[in-house]
């Protein structure tokens, strides 16, 4: 197992040579570059931006930019950030800590909902709580959630029973530590729910076609038949077979940790890693956006790579390839 | 019954917590904090380098030049300097610095610190500072000596106008404190965003305090700033607090009354204005805006690398001719542009300079060339350029019967200019023009303007600045900023060689009133040929929450020129 979990690991070397060559390659053929703002710009002269140029290596080609890159990721050096003239690691590690802790409330939200939710759905096939769940689940499917948070926006701004957007209040600094949690609390209400209710949908509608197919299954009737207590049935014979899809998703949720919240933390304000990496994409600020590519390629590998350990300990019949 | 408790239940939420206070004393008073919104992070706190207004609306207030400008008549006046005298050629300037200003770190300011920072900072070839580019005359810099520890001397290699304006208002930095980074070469990375607060070190009203990634920047109150009231040492406010919020969370906030002060857009008046009793608070309408937006056309004779021209040799044959740039002009409904994308909140512009700019708009423009909207007149002056409906699809054909077709290029993200190029995109088709409309990133924009020339004809805005000298970059033929035709060998339009002469010549005249004389015949000049077709400036709205005391509104300066006499009513 450990042997297999390393292989696992030293597989990701190519994987992510070959992302980050593309992210490169695209990121530099597109037209302009970090400085084309200031060209832009009618109190800059030609020369000040050709010196910019050279100091940010933009004259040299593509490959030499690459070699470079690479070369101080193998010291662990991200590079700069042009725009905020300041290691990219420095920036990304001020902005991690918000983005988890918001994705981590929104997955719990998620999660801690849409299980039983869909349990409920899978014991009650085709009755009306079933269908009055699929109705709710379908509406959150279709809603996009950049709108949804929009709309709670225009609900908080007549109502005023929630802050509107921010990681707290004015006045934060002087308040007790009580209350600064409950402030934070507060101002996580609404992204929470916007990403959570959005995601939950696709969860609730796997685990109850899970759930009764395997509910459907002879030996489940059978042990029914054998007098098996419910509950007994339900923990034994069920829950096991049925979790296996589940956890392939718990995997990929893991994956999306730190970019699955990006749309809604722009538009709430959310002091996390969306908005600057929605601006450093857009003002090509080339180390930033390569460093949240080689982040999300690693948590998708990391990710896949935690589902099918658990997937291990959950299912005695899965077993990884050692070849 | 039901209705009666339906009432009572929602009138609770309708009056929550703000109904509006009687302030007993309209007195100035210390204390409190403004609340402000800003739309994105500072990039840093480094006022020499920076470039973006996510910067500067922050370290305008911890840094000060020795002139500031006055909001009403827009001439320079005293603010580190108390006063200056020149020779008569204009050549030879000095300036006396006041004696009782103080770094917020409690060192003395003195004639060393102006020295150094032009010195070691302006022209200083590895700091990246458009400043720089300005004050670099003919080639050469302006050499800067320290007389004694409070006078100045700025020698000039050959006179310049916009001199005052521009050295003065150049942000003065502590020797003592960035020295060592110049020595190191490493002052580009000073002041970056995790500088400790006492390192960012200023003479202005405040002082960094804090600053929070992605949440907000506070100043605190510098308690050394050397203005004062007939109460004490200015500024009266504790604390500035600097929210970093969206457009859609700024306007909440504001409606919830979590900040003090919000840019109203012509499209939020609506929902902000029935609320200003309520809320308590004010929208003001500080006038005209600084910047433009205008729609080019390329006219670029250029030979690309195979010996063509960049676009369509028919195709730029007919945008280099001036009636049909001033078709187009008669064709653009700019009554229907301020109605639709404004709310009615902007003006028609007439000039490249702004009407804001009292000092040097040129009247004369609106009389002389008004393009007032006339689709017939731009059939006509169409047809004058050799264009008619060949084979009756009510689309204008070339004299060999091809059709008339060009792309019309904006960048994405700016709302207002998107909505704005529809319109054109409509108002063209109404007089048998084919426009293909789309929207590119700005960097692809910029890219195809000043490097590949490919495009037809684009909607852009530029940001505007009281010099017209500013402009040179824009206007004289060889500027890399000549959208039009940049980087031209020699002037291809007569009016453009007119206008060259204008800005070389008006550079060198130190009479205001002779100069402006100048400026506008380029103004008469450019709404004549039409280089760039401006369509209409927005104009600054502003919601203040009234329990801000001290304010006074201005075109130039907007709402916080006087921040230091800013207070928080009682």
């Amino acid at each position: 197992m450990g042997r297999v979990i390393l292989r696992r690991l030293f597989t990701m070397v190519p994987l992510l040579l070959l992302m980050s060559f593309f992210t490169f390659l695209f990121l530099s053929l597109a037209p302009g570059n970090f400085l084309s703002s200031i060209r832009m710009n009618p109190a800059y002269s030609e020369e000040t931006i050709e010196m910019l140029e050279k100091q940010y290596h933009l004259d040299k080609d593509i490959v030499t930019r690459y070699l470079i890159w690479i070369k101080d990721i193998v010291r662990l050096d991200f590079g700069y950030s042009f725009t905020f003239k300041r290691p990219v690691g420095e920036i990304i590690g001020s902005r991690l800590l918000y983005t988890l802790l918001l994705s981590f409330s929104a997955f719990l939200f998620t999660w801690l909902i849409a299980i039983p939710l869909g349990i409920i759905c899978a014991l009650n096939r085709n009755k009306f709580l079933d269908k009055f769940i699929s109705i709710f689940t379908f509406a959150s499917l279709s809603m996009p959630s950049f709108f949804l948070a929009l709309i709670l926006l225009y609900f908080v701004s007549i109502t005023n029973i929630l802050p509107a957007g921010g990681f707290s209040s004015p006045g934060f600094e002087d308040m007790s530590l009580i209350n600064k949690i409950l402030d934070v609390l507060k101002h996580l209400i609404i992204p929470t729910f916007v990403i959570g209710i959005t995601s939950m949908a696709g969860l609730i509608r796997i685990t109850r076609g899970n759930f009764s197919e395997i509910l459907s299954k002879e030996y489940v009737i059978a042990a029914k038949a054998r007098g098996i207590g419910n509950f007994r049935v339900f923990y034994l014979h069920v829950l096991k077979n049925a979790i296996n899809p589940l956890i392939t998703i718990f995997g990929y949720n893991i994956s999306s940790l730190l970019s699955g919240a990006a749309l809604t933390e722009i538009i709430c304000s959310w002091p996390g890693l969306g908005s600057i990496m929605l601006q450093a994409a857009r003002s090509q600020d080339i180390y930033l956006v390569m460093t949240s590519m080689l982040i999300g390629g690693v948590m998708l590998i990391l990710g896949n790579l935690t589902a099918d350990i658990l997937l291990v300990f959950n299912d005695k019949r899965i077993k990884i390839q050692t070849a | 019954m039901y209705k009666r408790f339906f009432i009572l239940l929602i009138l609770p939420i309708l009056f929550l917590n703000f109904n509006s206070k009687v302030y007993s004393d309209e007195k100035p008073a210390y204390g409190g904090t403004l609340r402000l919104s800003t739309i994105s992070d500072p990039k840093s706190f480094n006022p020499v380098i920076a470039q973006e207004t996510s910067t500067t609306s922050i370290t305008r207030y911890i840094f000060e030049g020795l002139l500031d400008q006055d909001v009403d008549t827009l001439e320079m006046k005293p603010h580190l300097a108390e006063s200056w005298t020149k020779d008569k050629d204009g050549l030879v300037w000095e300036f006396s610095l006041k004696k009782d200003i103080q770094w917020n770190d409690g060192t003395p300011f003195t004639a060393d610190d102006v020295v150094f920072s032009y010195n070691s900072l302006v022209y200083n070839e590895n700091i990246p500072c458009s400043a720089r580019d300005i004050l670099t005359i003919k080639g050469k810099n302006i050499k800067v000596e320290k007389v004694d520890d409070h006078t100045i001397r700025f020698t000039l290699p050959s006179p310049f106008a916009p001199f005052l304006r521009t050295a003065g208002m150049v942000e003065i930095l502590p020797k003592h404190a960035y020295e060592k980074y110049v020595n190191e070469n490493k002052f580009n990375f000073a002041m970056s965003l995790n500088a400790k607060p006492e390192e960012i070190i200023g003479t202005g009203p405040f002082m960094l305090s804090e600053y929070k990634p992605g949440q907000s920047v506070i100043l605190k109150r510098n308690p050394l700033y050397w203005k004062k009231s007939e109460i004490g040492r200015l500024p009266y406010l504790d604390k500035i607090s600097f929210s970093i919020y969206g457009d859609e969370v700024a306007i909440i906030q504001f409606q919830q009354k979590n900040i003090d002060i919000y840019g109203v857009r012509g499209t939020d008046y609506p929902i902000l204005k029935p609320l200003e009793n309520k809320n308590d608070f004010t929208i003001y309408n500080l006038g005209p805006a600084f910047g433009s937006n205008f729609l080019t056309f390329n006219l670029n004779t250029s030979k690309n690398a195979d010996g063509g021209s960049y676009i369509d040799k028919r195709k730029l044959d007919l945008f280099r001719k001036v009636n049909f740039r001033k078709a187009i002009a008669h064709a653009i409904d700019k009554e229907f542009i301020i109605d639709s994308v404004f709310n009615g909140f902007a003006q028609i512009q007439y000039s490249p300079v702004s009407p804001a700019n009292t000092l040097f708009h040129n009247k004369e423009t609106e009389k002389s060339f008004p393009y007032e909207y006339d689709p017939e007149k731009s059939k006509t002056l169409l047809s004058k350029c050799g264009l008619k409906d060949i084979n009756g699809d009510k689309i204008l054909d070339y004299p060999d019967g091809t059709t008339v077709e060009f792309n019309l290029f904006t960048n994405s993200g700016n709302k207002l200019r998107e909505k704005i190029c529809e319109i054109i995109r409509k108002d063209l088709e109404t007089i048998g023009l084919k426009v293909n409309y789309r929207l590119l990133e700005f960097n692809y924009i910029v890219e195809k303007t000043l490097n590949t020339y490919d495009w037809d004809s684009i909607v852009l805005g530029f940001t505007g600045s009281i010099e017209p000298h500013f402009g040179a970059n824009v206007w004289r033929s060889n500027g890399h900023l000549h959208m039009w035709h940049p980087k031209q060998e020699k002037p291809d339009f007569p009016f453009e060689s007119e206008i060259d002469n204008i800005f070389n010549n008006a550079l060198e005249i130190m009479d205001d009133g002779i100069r402006k004389k100048h400026y506008d015949k380029w103004q008469i000049l450019a709404a004549d040929n039409l280089p760039l077709i401006y369509t209409v400036v927005s104009q600054m709205l502003t919601a203040v929450d009234n329990r801000l005391g001290n304010v006074k509104p201005k075109t130039n300066g907007g709402v916080l020129h006087n921040i230091e006499e800013i207070y928080i009513k009682k």
